[in-house]
């Protein structure tokens, strides 16, 4: 019971833990929190489930739902966050809750109100690991795909000179720039990153539960926004730490102490974090 | 008047209200809050129930204040840890929480909400007529107002601005600055709570999804709107965004698009917000 309780948590903590990385890398950067997160994790699924149902073959649709997921982030910087560079933090944060009901209201109106199911049906296998616990493939699928991209974004950040310059901006965006990197560009490779995450972790999850609304962005964006401060935001490890540790902190919650509070556990050991740790688990001081 | 009007300008006064109590804590001490809302419903639930079990309306309304403004002060301690978007999360999570509890107890009636709330009683009389209830709400409304401009000049504002401005400078300044943000909580959910206690009087039903983050950040836009930290301001928010539905209800597919639309348009091309910046005061008065 406790096994397959954490590896469920471990399942969607995945999940959160890559857009948390979109959080966390966008907070880094440029000091905004992009509060229309989980919009580009729904598009990115409706991406996917439409180009899917219309072509049948799974490797386009996850390209369109990327794709989906990248346009909007990159219509998002440049209409809604470039503008507001180096105003009150308020200001950018108005703005993205504005842009966030903007996208939901549009998706709703363009996607319909109801649930949709995903077009095919994944094989049901199924493993027994540690005697105990059931590991699905579909499960593997979700934790080998999410723990992939992390090492790719590791090695992105921290080898390739893109990646470089992301991280000098972050540092410093005058000093980055007296050094001739185009801080412009950084910002738009730093939100379609995040935004291709995000995207990803939309399509994983529109299989996962088998359904794609135009409100399923809401709670897994604010989870993820929530894993990225538990974590310490600008940190990527510490993402990857706070995805894990919400995803399985409200597995728990819902299965030892009540399920009908499943979405509060995430907030409260969010909260209970911050009271001993203000900047989060791997925060540092600035 | 027809009663529709009548309604809407009801709805815009409590709004003020909650505008103007929002803006204690995001305009005058500088701290962000995405709760809001969460204290509007404690207090509609407190005075809803109190009155349910039999109290009169002028006890139900204080006690919901004072109740409610124990609460602010229980989300004020973890909000002195933390500072800007961490605040934002914290306050956010509160409100999921609050919502959360009303859909679960017994006592609040669940996700079905609380239903047959007893009208505003005054001298023993129940107050029926939308009349009343908007001369109630208005001058409530008066009263927030003037407390509200004599707090931003007194002591108390000033040591608030001064926190806003840098509230390290304040610490040395001699400002006890967690004492002032704590204030400030507790005044703004005092207000909220009044505010929520009027609300359910005058439905005579409530439902936790009225309470949600949705109201947070309609309270909050109606604050940012206006212009941050300014009074009149925060008023103009409330009105236009209470108006602006009712206009734009032969578009009710597009309304949260526009709504949406309006933010960003907002923050884009005037950050101060409509009143920011500028005191109405200056506007007519004269000018220096």
């Amino acid at each position: 019971m406790l096994i397959q309780q954490l590896v469920n948590g471990l399942v969607v903590g995945s999940v959160y833990a890559l857009v948390a990385l979109g959080y966390t890398m966008i907070y880094g950067i440029l000091g905004i929190i992009n509060f229309a997160q989980g919009e580009i994790y729904m598009y990115g699924a409706f991406g996917a489930v439409l180009t899917l149902a219309a072509t049948g073959e799974l490797g386009l649709a996850v390209m369109a739902g990327v794709g989906t997921a990248c346009l909007v982030g990159f219509l998002l910087e440049r209409i809604a966050f470039r503008p507001l560079r180096g105003m009150h933090p308020l200001i950018p944060l108005i703005s993205a809750i504005g842009a966030s009901i903007l996208l939901s209201s549009l998706a709703r109106l363009l996607f319909g109100p109801d649930d949709r199911s995903f077009p095919i049906e994944f094989n049901p296998v199924s493993y027994t690991i540690f005697g105990a616990a059931e590991i699905t493939g579909l499960q593997l699928i979700i934790i080998g795909v999410s723990f992939g991209l992390m090492v790719i974004l590791s090695i992105f950040v921290n080898m390739t000179k893109h990646g470089k310059a992301i991280m000098a901006v972050a540092m410093d965006s005058d000093a980055a720039r007296l050094s001739g990197i185009n801080v412009n560009n950084a910002y738009v490779i730093t939100f379609l990153l995040g935004s291709a995450l995000s995207g990803v972790a939309g399509i994983l999850m529109a299989v996962y539960y088998n359904a794609t609304s135009f409100s399923m962005g809401l709670l897994p964006g604010l989870k993820a926004f929530s894993a990225a401060i538990l974590g310490g935001v600008g940190s990527i490890p510490g993402a990857i730490v706070g995805g894990l540790v919400l995803g399985i902190a409200e597995n728990l919650g819902a299965a030892y102490i009540s399920s009908s509070f499943k979405d509060a556990f995430a907030f409260i050991a969010l909260v209970l974090v911050l009271i001993i740790r203000p900047r989060g688990i791997m925060g540092s001081r600035k | 008047m027809s009663i529709y009007i009548l309604h809407v300008l009801i709805m815009v006064s409590l709004y003020a209200i909650l505008a103007l109590s929002l803006n204690i804590i995001v305009g005058f001490a500088g701290l962000v809050s995405l709760g809001h809302a969460a204290f509007f419903g404690i207090g509609a639930y407190i005075s809803g129930l109190l009155m349910i079990k039999g109290l009169g309306f002028v006890s139900a309304f204080f006690l919901a204040g004072i109740l409610t403004s124990v609460l602010g002060l229980c989300l004020a301690l973890p909000a002195l840890r933390v500072k800007d978007d961490y605040l934002a999360i914290v306050t956010l999570g509160f409100g999921i929480i609050i919502t959360l509890v009303f859909m679960n107890l017994d006592i609040t009636g669940g996700p079905d909400g609380l239903v047959g709330i007893p009208p505003v009683t005054l001298w023993g009389k129940p107050v029926y007529s939308k009349w009343a209830f908007l001369g109630l709400t208005t001058a409530i409304l008066f009263v927030m107002i003037l407390s509200a401009y004599t707090l931003k000049q007194s002591k108390i504002g000033r040591a608030w601005a001064a926190i806003r401005d840098n509230d390290v400078v304040a610490m040395f300044m001699g400002i006890n600055t967690s004492y002032y943000k704590v204030l400030a909580f507790i005044t703004s959910s005092f207000w909220a709570g009044l505010a929520g206690s009027l609300y359910a009087h005058y439905t005579a039903y409530i439902n936790p999804q009225t309470f949600g983050m949705h109201t947070s950040i309609m309270i909050l836009s109606m604050v940012v709107l206006g212009g941050i930290g300014s009074i009149t301001g925060s008023i103009l928010g409330a009105t236009l965004l209470v108006l602006l539905p009712e206009i734009l209800r032969p578009l009710a597919d597009y309304q949260d698009i526009f709504y949406g639309a309006l933010l960003v348009f907002m923050m884009v091309f005037r950050p101060q917000g409509i009143m920011g910046r500028v005191k109405i005061t200056e506007m007519f008065g004269r000018k220096k």
